[in-house]
């Protein structure tokens, strides 16, 4: 863990100049501002063809400076930490205030931070291509040693460090290191002239102490399994049917269903379907379901967000009750409540609004295989890509890479490529089981609100009485 | 935008990296100046200003390639990131295909970067108040209110932006090309709530290169969409003929891009692997790469090697002309270079069973609807993806049903499930109408045979 002169060195500034900066900021008589400073490196190797045959790396550096005035926002930034260029953003953010100069108050860093949720053993800065290259062309032969169908590999290894630097109005200054590792595989199998692909990717806030045998041996399991199922798999018979959605994935259902609907920034302009729901039941009894930011090494993680509130786990329903929205400082302060960390952004070139981190439904008591035996006909599903919301509508959707036909209290034909459709609030009151097997799902999945940000999700086994599945 | 300074800066990293022990090397030096004022309720509610500033480098080293870019443009620091990216890719394996484009390819006629007239002076004469006004032009919040009936306006959020982008690409082959555009963008998302407590929302959008063709009128557009929603009832699962409206039909030709680009294929990951001179859509079917029209969204000189781009037929009268090959490709796969992908495509009139002939009269909405006669008109897609490999297809969606064609009532909480391949041979009919100001040219389509489960 670095100490805050790591970082004032890094972006080349002092405790005077951080106050300056919000000074000219609020000049115009904003309510708040924040300076958010951050320098990112990515790091990227893609093996195709059994040729690690293409890799880079890229820089990006800058700060952002926002002012609100009440619920309205300006924001600027700059690529650059000289003084002239950030004071010119601080003014063109001031714009959105029109008025006479807001004090701000004395300076007082975070020096001892609540979390210390992703430390890294070895940082990715410090490793050249050369220590990956190896686990990248081994991880190339164990998936193809497990099955001769294969005819194309193609892996992608990815990380970043951002350094983080965030300072406000209120004299809060906090920082943060962020690593991300993350890797994916995407196999090709042909057998009889059919061909059929699988995808399979972990990711974790984590320095590259990831890269290694378990992982490797890991992902080269997951890379093949289920492909026989796949070349057999069919398209189910459409219309409303029972789902059970398997452990892990299909936390997808929490995040497109009800996670952005309770994003408190839709809520406050009354356009998401939850807006009049708070302290309402949307769950049977017994179902929480919660938006975590304190899971060590998740990708969704964050010691702060970016707005420098410290993570935590917020529950959004209890005990089927909605508990609480998904708060940034914006609207935290318009539902006067205290933030909740989500306040999100992609990089320092975006503002901070109410994002995700890592969400999902907490265990209950039923039996996943028993919830499947009491389907007569329904679909079981536990493999998906992406999803999509109408927010004021509540109509959700999520794509089902793989899964199986329930007939008769079993699993059948094997089933893939569905697009399965609900309506949030329907969907919730129609969980019949919630099962004991919590998973969170590590994969790389991504947020694309506006700004893309890293999040995850998982589910234990649930049982819904009826979704749309697509079908033929 | 872009300094003489700075394409000096671009340049001497060509040369650094050369003598520095790379083969050969491209720079893409890329600058943007977006401007956007959001509107919530009829007040301002975000101003924000970015300037970007990046480049990005392209290193051929011993055989071997690597990309990279930053954002720190000081010359120093740049000579100090080259010379440990050139490192890097000493590190990677050899792969002979990673080269240049012929210099007999790339393009010669991009010098400005103003020759597609896709950039507005007028960009550097807005002050911060004209822009503000444009935006509250947008806002037709304090109208709508007086005049609720069937419904109450949750909100209306309106954005107005206005953008410069310029993009200098250079050579060690002494290829050397400019793009540059501006971009005024309107957007208008009205939510409403029906007495019933239902909600409903519609958006609407328009983006040009020129100020002086901002519609202000989105808003409308954008309220209409939202109250046509209104009261949707359950349609059966079936099979019914479809219609997609041109303000979403795009989303049905995307996987055929995919599909067509060297890079899936030569990974086995397309569906169109081994289509290229064979009719695999439907007689009389034709799709344009039109990349070389002035004034029009979307076009361009060159692509992201350098390589001229050309006005090129890419599905002939059903027959695929073309796949979309870089160099590297076209050395891995033993075939010739064409572009990297495409550009504005341009969807032809079609009329199954008919022959239209050129200037033949427009094909709007209203006459697929007759034409189409019943089914269930598309007009937003809800999530849903395509298979790269089988081309198989599940999507959300919403529109209307249509009956006699004429619209009768909103359906939502449907899906469409299908063969990407299977869809575009049961088309019907392509329209006239594809938006003005898109850049991909894809206007209304008809499809029969289309598997609908709700």
């Amino acid at each position: 863990m670095y100490t805050k002169n790591y970082y004032t060195d890094l972006f080349k500034v002092t405790e005077t100049q951080l106050q300056e900066l919000t000074g000219t900021a609020l000049a115009q008589g904003g309510d708040y501002c924040d300076l958010y400073f951050e320098h990112t490196t990515f790091f990227n190797l893609l093996l195709k063809d059994s040729i690690v045959s293409s890799g880079g790396f890229h820089t990006d550096f800058g700060v952002g400076i926002r002012v609100l005035k009440g619920e309205k926002t300006g924001y600027a930034y700059s690529e650059n930490t000289e003084m002239k260029d950030m004071l010119g953003a601080a003014k063109a953010a001031s714009a959105i205030a029109t008025g006479s100069a807001t004090a701000c108050r004395q300076y007082h860093p975070v020096e001892n931070r609540s979390h210390d949720l992703y430390p890294m053993k070895e940082n990715w800065r410090e490793k050249g291509a050369n220590a990956f290259l190896p686990f990248l062309t081994d991880l190339e032969k164990a998936i193809l040693a497990k099955d001769n169908r294969i005819v194309k590999v193609i892996i992608r290894l990815s990380d970043s460090v951002s350094d983080v630097l965030m300072y406000n109005s209120l004299g809060e200054l906090t920082f943060d290191t962020r690593p991300m590792g993350s890797v994916s595989v995407t196999t090709v199998f042909q057998q009889d002239g059919k061909t059929e692909n699988k995808s399979v990717s972990r990711s974790f806030r984590i320095g590259a102490e990831f890269i290694g045998p378990a992982l490797l041996n890991e992902i080269a399991e997951e890379a093949v399994k289920g492909i026989d199922q796949r070349f057999e798999a069919i398209r189910p018979k459409g219309g409303q049917m029972s789902v059970v959605m398997g452990a892990g994935a299909s936390g997808i259902l929490l995040h497109e269903a009800m996670g952005h609907a309770f994003e408190a920034d839709f809520n406050r302009k009354g356009q998401s379907i939850f807006s009049d729901k708070l302290g309402q039941r949307v769950c049977p009894a017994g179902v929480n379901v919660v938006d975590d930011g304190t899971v060590a090494y998740n990708r969704g993680s964050g010691n702060y967000d970016d707005e420098g509130v410290p993570a935590e786990k917020t529950y959004m329903v209890k005990d089927g009750i909605l508990c609480s929205y998904l708060h940034d400082r914006i609207s935290a302060s318009w539902y006067g409540v205290n933030p909740t960390g989500n306040g999100r952004r992609e990089n320092f070139r975006y503002n901070p609004i109410p994002r995700m981190r890592a969400t999902y439904m907490e265990s209950g008591n039923a039996d996943p295989e028993g919830m499947i035996a009491s389907v007569r006909n329904g679909i079981y599903v536990d493999e998906f890509s992406n999803g999509q919301v109408k927010i004021g509508e509540g109509d959700f959707t999520f794509f089902v890479k793989s899964g199986f036909l329930i007939e008769n209290g079993r699993l059948t034909a094997p089933v893939k490529d569905i697009n399965i459709i609900g309506n949030g609030p329907q969907a919730l009151a129609d969980i019949l089981a919630v099962g004991n097997d919590l998973k969170i799902d590590n994969g790389t999945w991504t947020c694309g609100k506006e700004q893309s940000v890293p999040v995850s999700c998982g589910m234990p086994t649930v049982l819904i009485s009826s979704l749309t599945v697509g079908g033929e | 935008m872009i300094t003489s300074h700075e394409i000096s800066l671009a340049q001497h990293c060509i040369r650094h990296a050369v003598s520095s022990g790379a083969s050969a090397a491209r720079v893409s030096l890329n600058k943007t100046v977006t401007d956007s004022y959001t509107i919530l309720n009829g007040e301002l509610d975000k101003v924000s200003h970015s300037a970007d500033r990046s480049i990005y480098i392209y290193l051929f080293v011993e055989g071997r390639y690597g990309t990279f870019s930053t954002n720190r443009l000081e010359q120093n620091e740049v000579e100090d990131f080259i010379i440990k990216a050139i490192e890097m890719v000493r590190m990677l394996g050899e792969d002979n295909c990673r080269r240049l484009p012929d210099p007999e390819r790339t393009a010669k006629d991009a010098l400005t970067g103003r020759e597609l007239g896709l950039f507005d002076d007028r960009y550097f004469s807005l002050d911060s108040e004209e822009r503000l006004a444009s935006a509250m032009k947008l806002s037709k919040y304090a109208g709508i209110r007086q005049r609720e009936e069937g419904f109450r306006l949750i909100s209306e959020e309106c954005e107005y932006s206005c953008t410069a982008d310029d993009n200098y690409v250079a050579d060690s082959n002494g290829f050397e090309g400019r793009h540059s555009e501006t971009t005024f963008g309107t957007f208008s998302e009205m939510t409403i709530e029906d007495p019933e407590g239902c909600k409903y929302s519609g958006y609407w959008w328009q983006t040009c290169q020129k100020y002086d063709g901002t519609d202000y009128g989105i808003g409308e557009k954008a309220l209409q969409r939202a109250v046509s929603q209104i009261g949707p009832k359950k349609r059966r699962s079936g099979v019914y003929r479809m219609v997609v409206d041109s303000t979403v039909s795009s989303r049905l030709t995307s996987p055929l891009f995919t599909a067509l680009n060297a890079s899936s294929i030569q990974q086995k990951m397309s569906f169109l692997e081994g289509s290229i001179g064979q009719q695999v859509f439907p007689a009389g079917m034709t799709l344009m790469d039109l990349a070389r029209t002035p004034g029009k969204n979307g076009s361009r000189l060159f692509d992201t090697e350098g390589t001229a781009t050309k006005d090129a037929p890419i599905i002939e009268n059903g027959i695929v002309r073309q796949y979309f090959v870089n160099t590297y490709h076209s050395e891995k796969m033993g075939i010739p270079a064409t572009v990297e992908d495409i550009s504005r495509p341009c969807l032809m009139p079609f009329i199954k069973g008919r022959d239209l002939q050129d200037g033949e009269k427009e094909v709007s909405l209203e006459d697929i609807l007759k034409l189409a006669q019943n089914g269930i008109l598309v007009t937003g897609f809800n999530g849903g993806n395509c298979n790269p490999v089988t081309g198989d297809f599940s999507y959300g969606i919403e529109g209307f049903a249509f009956s006699k064609g004429k619209i009768t009532h909103p359906v939502r909480e449907m899906l469409i499930t299908g063969n990407i391949m299977e869809l575009w041979n049961d088309l019907l009919a392509a329209g006239t109408d594809a938006r003005p100001s898109s850049r991909w040219q894809i206007p209304t389509l008809a499809f029969e045979n289309i598997v609908f489960s709700a």
